[in-house]
């Protein structure tokens, strides 16, 4: 009878340690009083022979950073590393977090394991880091291109720096920070904060926003067309936009045709853009219905859209660019917002790709079911970018 | 019970038995796989190469061979023989005409105190820097692939604008990456004083001195020059005499003389092929310093020997309409690529425009 009892309480024992080895301690993180920061990284050029000793746009960002006596940096509140040149498309939720394979990182926090913004006013703030509100040091250096971390690089690598400045964010505010070629002809770079407001705006469900910057640098569209070789697949927008300029949009019925356009959606005028890397502050957001087309179930639509720079005095109706010409002199860039932002249309050569600016996605019961998103296109040099935010939606039932 | 008895004496056996099993082994001495003797130290190793011999006679005169039968890691940028004799050298003994502590610095020179193989070098990398026996640094190119087109990679390896023949020779103390150009370094001097110190360039730097570009050369740069020797001047019947006849005020020194210096450009002759891989730039085009005119330069790799020779010319413009001039270049890689510390001479068999060319109108 002895020998049974004894097992069991020898079992019993090494179970009980077992399950106290388990147990930890969780530290949640947590930051009072926040700001939602969102960094990219505008620097588009290509190295090529004419600028074979500029400094590769590879960068890391320092808030708060210690440095050594020699100016070195050593540690720092915030890092965010491996800041590679950002993506076209900014997707509302950070979705290369989970699937990406590599270390470069096309925005912060991207890919870094960062608390985030919540769901604010409606909005999904997750590609947005928290950063405690106040007065910060900001340190924007050139790094090697390797995945070897900043802080275990070489002291003679860890010098080469881009901007360091100040910055003061407001609590629960949503900034977005940009790191741009401030003078074509000087190689001039800096920084641009924006402190966005769509938060704060009584945007509908049911109408699609946007709004447009042109952060392009100073002298680019004035510059030769041989100085600005890097940007062929924008099309007619590779050697940039004069720095006013009207946009009409047109809506197409079914992705990816351009054969139906939408009737009372056809060449509109939309609004302006004007060439600013200076001044912060947010452009206004203009909009389309969600469901313009008029037999679509209120569910799910297939438009996409099409807009057009064209330099005031020019209309769609008189534009006297053809289709397969990229040097329009900056007076005529078009752009498709198409599918994932890969599809060419047949017979629009010319035109810079970017995915929809609607959201089609499985939800509740629909799949797929369309909503309605604000935006965000930049203009930087020879490039154009989509930043795409949603409102929070219903998950899918399957 | 009957039968166990035999059976536990049987047991007795077994121990013997196995005893005998073992017995039976033969005991012959292991062999056990030696480390491979072929990985030498890099002294002894480019010794027994036939490709290397010069360079181990210069190891040898210079005093290095021991250096390179230490623990290292080295990394032995080494010129083949075919490389040395472009530059005039055939036989070990034509080491002695230079001056041992030149000799000394172009082996250091030649030599990395890492170990870097052709794998640690950034992909697609453009002068990246390391740091040589000779307290100097070599720039490292890598022509990895084209944009977008990693399957099919080229990775033309370069270091200061010579190609690597052979990469990662491994040695018991480093590696060893074969140059078919021997790596020209002059630490100290500017373009100026490399062009002053050879009076074969006498002519060429006559002009530049006429039409004020001599001065600026000693600046900080960087410069890439690109220097005809006197014979090809007097080719075209131009003498020192007639250049010093030659009046600025009718003819464009800019277009004359100017027109062989790349301003604020550093550029190994390689530099063209690789952004020619890396970047689809099939030709460089650089404005001329205070003038309209381009100058265009476009390189070719030969398929077999690596070696990177090129073709210049002028133009007075991008665009159509335009009119070209005929194209100057070298065929002589060993001429090409002198590195000082205010950008580089690249030696021009040809000119790029003659005096009667260069009129104002």
């Amino acid at each position: 009878m002895l020998r049974p009892r004894l097992r069991y309480i020898m079992l019993s024992a090494i179970a009980l340690v077992l399950l106290a080895s388990g147990c930890s301690k969780v530290d949640y993180k947590k930051i009072d009083s926040p700001a939602y920061l969102r960094v990219f990284n505008n620097l588009n050029y290509t190295i090529s022979l004419a600028n074979k000793d500029e400094p590769v746009p590879f960068l890391t960002m320092l808030i708060d950073p210690q440095t050594d006596k020699d100016g070195i940096p050593v540690s720092a509140a915030i890092k965010g590393d491996f800041l590679d040149q950002r993506d076209p498309y900014a997707p509302p939720y950070p979705s290369h977090a989970g699937t990406s394979t590599s270390y470069k990182n096309p925005e912060y926090p991207g890919k870094e394991n960062v608390l985030v913004g919540p769901v604010l006013n409606g909005f999904d703030l997750s590609s947005w880091a928290q950063i405690p509100s106040g007065r910060h040091r900001v340190l924007f250096l050139f790094r090697p291109v390797n995945n070897t971390p900043f802080f275990d690089l070489e002291p003679r690598l860890k010098h080469n720096i881009l901007i360091d400045t100040t910055l003061t964010l407001d609590t629960k505010e949503v900034y977005t920070l940009h790191i741009l070629q401030k003078d074509f002809a000087t190689k001039k770079n800096g920084i641009y904060l924006r402190k966005e407001n769509f938060h704060k705006l009584p945007l509908s469900d049911s109408m699609v926003y946007v709004n447009f910057y042109n952060m392009s640098a100073k002298g680019f569209q004035q510059a030769d067309n041989s100085l600005k070789t890097g940007y062929k697949k924008s099309g007619a927008l590779q050697n940039g936009i004069k720095d006013n300029m009207n946009i009409f949009y047109t809506l197409f019925k079914n992705e990816p045709s351009a054969i139906a356009p939408l009737p009372g959606y056809t060449q509109k005028f939309l609004g302006t853009i004007t060439r600013n890397s200076e001044v912060l502050e947010v452009t206004q957001y203009y909009s389309f219905p969600l469901f313009a087309d008029g037999a679509s179930d209120g569910i799910h639509t297939t438009i996409w859209q099409h807009l057009d720079f064209l330099q005031p005095g020019m209309d769609p109706a008189n534009n006297p660019y053809y289709p397969f010409e990229s040097n329009t002199d900056g007076n005529w860039a078009p752009v498709e917002c198409l599918l994932n932002g890969k599809t060419a249309i047949k017979g629009h050569d010319n035109s810079a790709l970017l995915p929809n600016m609607i959201v089609n996605i499985p939800s509740g019961i629909y799949n797929p079911r369309s909503f309605a998103t604000v935006n965000t296109i930049e203009i930087v040099n020879g490039n154009i970018y989509l930043t795409t935010v949603q409102r929070k939606y219903a998950p899918p039932i399957y | 019970m009957k039968n166990r008895k035999p059976i536990r004496n049987s047991l007795l056996i077994i121990p013997a038995l196995l005893m005998l099993l073992f017995g039976a082994c033969k005991h012959d001495d292991l062999e056990i796989a030696k480390p491979n003797e072929n990985f030498r130290l890099a002294a002894d190793f480019i010794k027994n190469n036939y490709d290397l011999t010069l360079f181990s006679a210069a190891v040898e005169k210079s005093g290095m061979a021991e250096t390179l039968r230490g623990k290292g890691p080295f990394t032995l940028l080494a010129p083949s023989n075919t490389a040395f004799n472009e530059i005039g050298i055939s036989k070990a003994s034509d080491f002695d005409k230079m001056n041992p502590d030149s000799l000394k610095a172009l082996v250091r020179c030649h030599i990395l105190n890492q170990q870097l193989l052709f794998s640690q070098v950034p992909v697609n990398g453009v002068d990246i820097r390391y740091r040589t026996l000779a307290e100097t640094q070599v720039y490292a190119t890598l022509a990895s692939y084209a944009p977008n087109n990693s399957a099919y990679p080229a990775n033309n390896l370069y270091f200061n604008g010579s190609s690597v023949t052979r990469k990662d020779v491994t040695i018991a103390n480093g590696i060893i990456h074969v140059l078919n150009k021997v790596m020209k370094v002059t630490p100290n001097s500017t373009v100026r004083d490399w062009l002053a110190k050879r009076p074969q360039y006498s002519i060429f730097v006559s002009g530049l001195k006429k039409f004020g570009f001599w001065e600026r050369l000693s600046g900080a740069g960087p410069f890439t020059v690109f220097a005809p020797q006197n014979s090809v001047f007097e080719a075209q019947n131009i003498t020192e005499a007639s250049i010093a006849a030659l009046d600025p005020a009718t003819h464009s020194g800019e277009r004359l003389f100017g027109s062989y210096i790349l301003h604020n450009k550093h550029f190994f002759i390689s530099d063209y092929n690789v952004f020619y891989i890396i970047n689809n730039e099939s030709a460089y085009n650089g404005q001329l310093d205070n003038d309209s005119w381009y100058f265009i330069i476009s390189t070719e790799r030969n398929f077999f020997t690596a070696a990177v020779t090129y073709s210049a010319h002028l133009q007075t413009a991008l665009d159509y309409p335009y009119d070209t001039y005929p194209a100057a270049g070298s065929t002589t890689p060993a001429l090409t690529d002198n590195l000082t510390d205010n950008g580089l001479v690249h030696d021009m068999q040809g000119l790029l425009l003659l005096p009667e060319q260069a009129l104002k109108h």
